[in-house]
Order: structure tokens, then C-alpha cells, then sequence
């Protein structure tokens, strides 16, 4: 397994020193599909993903996030809807044991679009990835305080979100805040509520990082290779 | 009754020991670190306005020792799954798979067989692009469809060590701020998959978000030959 990895690694090393010295990086003359290929058999699905991180934060064992890669879209709600409800439940439930508080008295809170955990997990469950393709591009944009009202992270007219997902956008934190952040999504952010200044509440609405990747403007988007 | 919540609790917490990498980088024990292992999926607008749209798919991670990472596998078909009448069953599939240090595309095309076990859709050839070293090779075809596979930097972050030792009731602080927090996907590479296309070439959406928006309800799979 190693050994195939390592051998893996000596190829790549290989093909970039045989390629490096070509600084030719746009290819005007397209190659048309080589159809001597072989391209015959059948394909069996082993891996799927629509939003970041939800089989992997949501799903309870290892069998259901191996379920969950090969359930069909449409069968994916009525699969999972009741187990990521449960799951979510149970991170409450362990941050509550932490705190030395009542698992049963910490539940998760109605989101900021409102949403019941229900909903929230039903909705979720479906794991796809919801492209606009007439909108500007954003997982969540909580836009700007339209209503004046204080509260950034609650809907007021102006966000946008759920028409995509960008290389920029901070998909973690969005996940995090629906999950955790209750209606006015800072539910768990490390307030310190007793003024002595130590955080009395975790910080569970935000990760703290930001992108280190340096994407680019122009095709293909991605940043070369580290 | 509380004591078993405890139990349930330290149950929750030695499921949760086990190494968990988002967003979808190694999600299941069936796929993860193989040469199918989906790690992220984006789809968004290039710019403001674009009647095109772009979707990446990253497959394998560098993000952590002994992964697979460094080559495409032949044997793997990475299929981009669009619906448009949000009845979560691919309407159109953009289909990518190498050959001889080719990447070949099919579609967008309605497949000949939906669910868990594909074809390759021989009969409509999209283009194809020569594999990328460390400087992006690209390819433009007639149709206006940009085409790039090769390594890429791993463009995802999420401070998850963080999050394994939230999840594993090992902090009860929570997430780290800002300045102490660290984006474990730092310096990491990816293996991506990108195509830039006009929207007329998939169709208008009459699904909508949970906004009410119209949307593609887009997915990503990776599927092994049999």
C-alpha cells in the first residue's frame, strides 16, 4: 500500500521533471477525443459529494458514511434525515457534559433562516449543492444590516445564499452558524456572560481560519501546485 | 437517566476519535484515501454576470501522509450530475476520465443509465485536455468550453484538528480564535478536475432553493470499473 504510494510519488516526480521545461500553458490546438480509447464497461458509484463536510459531520458510523456515498439523492432524505437529527442532538448533548450542565436542558436552537432541526437535517440530508445560474455566486452572504436592526447574521432582505459554492467562500463557518449559532447565529461564540473575562460559552460558530490558498481570477481558478 | 446520557456521550466521543477530515476529503472508510476519494466539489459564476458556470472537483488530498495522491486512475470515471426539474435524478452528466495522460470530458448529455453504475457516453465527446504537470495546460473548444485535470493547491480550510478534538469533547473551549487558530490544509495539493461552460448547454432550471431561488441541484460521483 505504502510501497504503491511511493511509487505513485517517483511517477509524479518523473512527469513533472519531463514537463516542467514546456512553459506552453494554453493548448490552442484542442485535442480531439481519441476515440481508439478504450472506454467500454461499467462504472459502479463509490464516492459522492454535494455540500462540504456534510457526510462527514453529520453521518453517526462509519456504515452510514459509507451508506451515504452510494444513496441516491433522491432516496437520501428518507435515509439519513433522522440520524443527522439525532447526531446533531448529540453534539449539543457533549458540549452540554462539558459545561457541566443538563444534556437534556441544551437543544439546538432554531437557526437564522428559521429553520427547526428537522428541517434544518431534512434539508441537509438531501446532499446536493444548489447552483444559481443566473445569481452571483455564494454558499451564505449575510449581506449588510438592511433593517438596522443590530443583527447582521439574521435575514433581512438583503443576503443572498444557496445559489453555489465559490473557492473563497468560508463553507465551515456558514455549516458551523446553522448548526450551532440558533436565530441570531452567534449562539455559541465564546461570550464571556459573567464579565470576568474568560469565555464562559464555547466558540462553535466559526473555525478562526481563513483561506491560505491563493486562487486566481482566470481559468482554472485554482492555484498552482505547492 | 442522566448517567446514561453520559455513556451515550462517551460513546458519541470514542466514534468521534477517529480521524475526520472535511469537507468531503477521506468521508468514509469505502473510499477514503483511494484514487476515487472525492475531497471537494465547487460550482459558481466566474464573474458577475457570466452566462457560464464553472464546477471543480478535487479527487485525493495531500492533506495528510499515506493518502493516495499524485496521479488520475484509469479506472476512475468522475461524473458531475446536474438536475434540473429538482427531482434530485441527474437530468444531464458532464463525464471526465483519463487515458494516456489525457483527460477526455462526454456531455453534457441525458445518460443512457441513471443511478449507482454509469457508462461512459461515448457518443458525445466534449473535448479533451492534456494532464497539467505544476503549470496549468488548458483547453478551449469550439463549443467555448474551458477544460483543465492536473494538480492544484488544495484550496479548502478548516482548522480540523480543531474540530476533531471539539467533536471528540476535548475542548471545551471550543474552536481557537483567530490568531491561535491554524488551516490544516496549509500547503496541501489537490488532483482537479475543472470545466467552464455556457449555461445554454445545460438547460434552464425550474428547481428551486430553499430561498426560492432557480437552481441546478448539482452533485459530484466518483465510480470504479467493474
Amino acid at each position: 500500500m505504502k510501497r504503491s504510494n511511493l511509487i505513485y510519488a517517483l511517477t509524479f516526480l518523473v512527469a513533472i521533471s519531463l514537463v516542467s521545461c514546456d512553459n506552453d500553458n494554453d493548448n490552442d490546438n484542442q485535442m480531439m477525443p481519441d476515440m481508439s480509447a478504450d472506454f467500454s464497461g461499467t462504472y459502479a458509484q463509490v464516492d459522492h459529494m454535494g455540500r462540504p463536510g456534510i457526510n462527514t459531520v453529520l453521518s453517526a458510523d462509519n456504515a452510514t458514511k459509507d451508506m451515504q456515498n452510494v444513496t441516491l439523492p433522491a432516496d437520501m432524505a428518507a435515509t439519513f434525515q433522522a440520524g443527522f437529527e439525532a447526531r446533531l442532538e448529540a453534539y449539543h448533548d457533549v458540549y452540554a457534559t462539558l459545561l457541566g450542565a443538563d444534556p437534556a436542558a441544551v437543544n439546538y436552537e432554531n437557526n437564522i433562516l428559521g429553520l427547526t432541526a428537522a428541517q434544518l437535517t431534512g434539508y441537509l440530508a438531501a446532499d446536493v449543492l444548489d447552483v444559481a445560474p443566473n445569481l452571483p455566486t455564494t454558499y451564505f452572504n449575510p449581506g449588510t444590516d438592511a433593517d438596522m436592526d443590530g443583527r447582521i447574521l439574521v435575514p433581512d432582505g438583503d443576503e443572498i445564499g444557496l445559489t453555489g459554492r465559490t473557492i473563497q467562500d468560508d463553507v465551515i463557518d456558514v455549516s458551523l452558524i446553522l448548526l450551532f449559532g440558533g436565530m441570531e447565529g452567534d449562539r455559541f461564540s465564546g461570550q464571556d456572560t459573567n464579565d470576568d473575562g474568560v469565555a464562559d460559552l464555547p466558540r462553535l460558530t466559526s473555525d478562526g481560519v481563513s483561506i491560505t490558498a491563493s486562487p486566481t481570477t482566470t481559468f482554472p481558478y485554482l492555484g498552482n501546485p505547492e | 437517566m442522566k448517567k446514561t446520557k453520559i455513556y451515550l456521550g462517551l460513546a458519541l466521543v470514542a466514534i468521534a476519535g477517529i480521524i475526520l477530515v472535511a469537507a468531503d476529503h477521506i468521508d468514509a472508510p469505502s473510499s477514503m484515501g483511494t484514487s476515487a476519494d472525492i475531497a471537494d466539489f465547487y460550482a459558481f459564476e466566474p464573474t458577475t454576470g457570466s452566462d457560464n458556470t464553472v464546477f471543480i472537483v478535487d479527487l485525493q488530498s495531500s492533506v495528510l501522509p499515506d493518502l493516495a495522491y499524485g496521479t488520475f486512475d484509469e479506472n476512475v470515471l468522475t461524473e458531475i450530475n446536474i438536475d434540473l426539474d429538482g427531482d434530485l435524478v441527474e437530468d444531464k452528466v458532464i463525464q471526465a476520465i483519463p487515458r494516456d495522460g489525457i483527460m477526455y470530458f462526454f456531455g453534457p448529455v441525458n445518460p443512457s443509465q441513471k443511478g449507482l453504475n454509469s457508462q461512459v457516453m461515448t457518443d458525445s465527446p466534449l473535448g479533451s485536455v492534456e494532464i497539467s504537470a505544476g503549470t496549468a495546460i488548458t483547453t478551449t473548444t469550439t463549443s467555448g468550453v474551458k477544460l483543465f485535470a492536473g494538480p492544484r493547491q488544495d484550496a479548502f480550510y478548516f482548522d480540523f484538528f480543531q474540530f476533531n478534538a471539539v467533536i471528540g469533547g476535548n475542548a471545551p473551549e471550543g474552536f481557537k480564535a483567530p490568531e491561535e487558530a491554524v488551516d490544516t490544509f496549509d500547503g496541501a495539493n489537490t488532483m482537479s478536475i475543472v470545466i467552464e461552460l455556457p449555461n445554454s448547454m445545460l438547460g434552464t432550471p425550474t428547481a428551486k432553493n430553499a430561498l426560492g431561488l432557480d437552481v441546478y441541484k448539482t452533485w459530484v460521483t466518483s465510480n470504479k470499473k467493474q
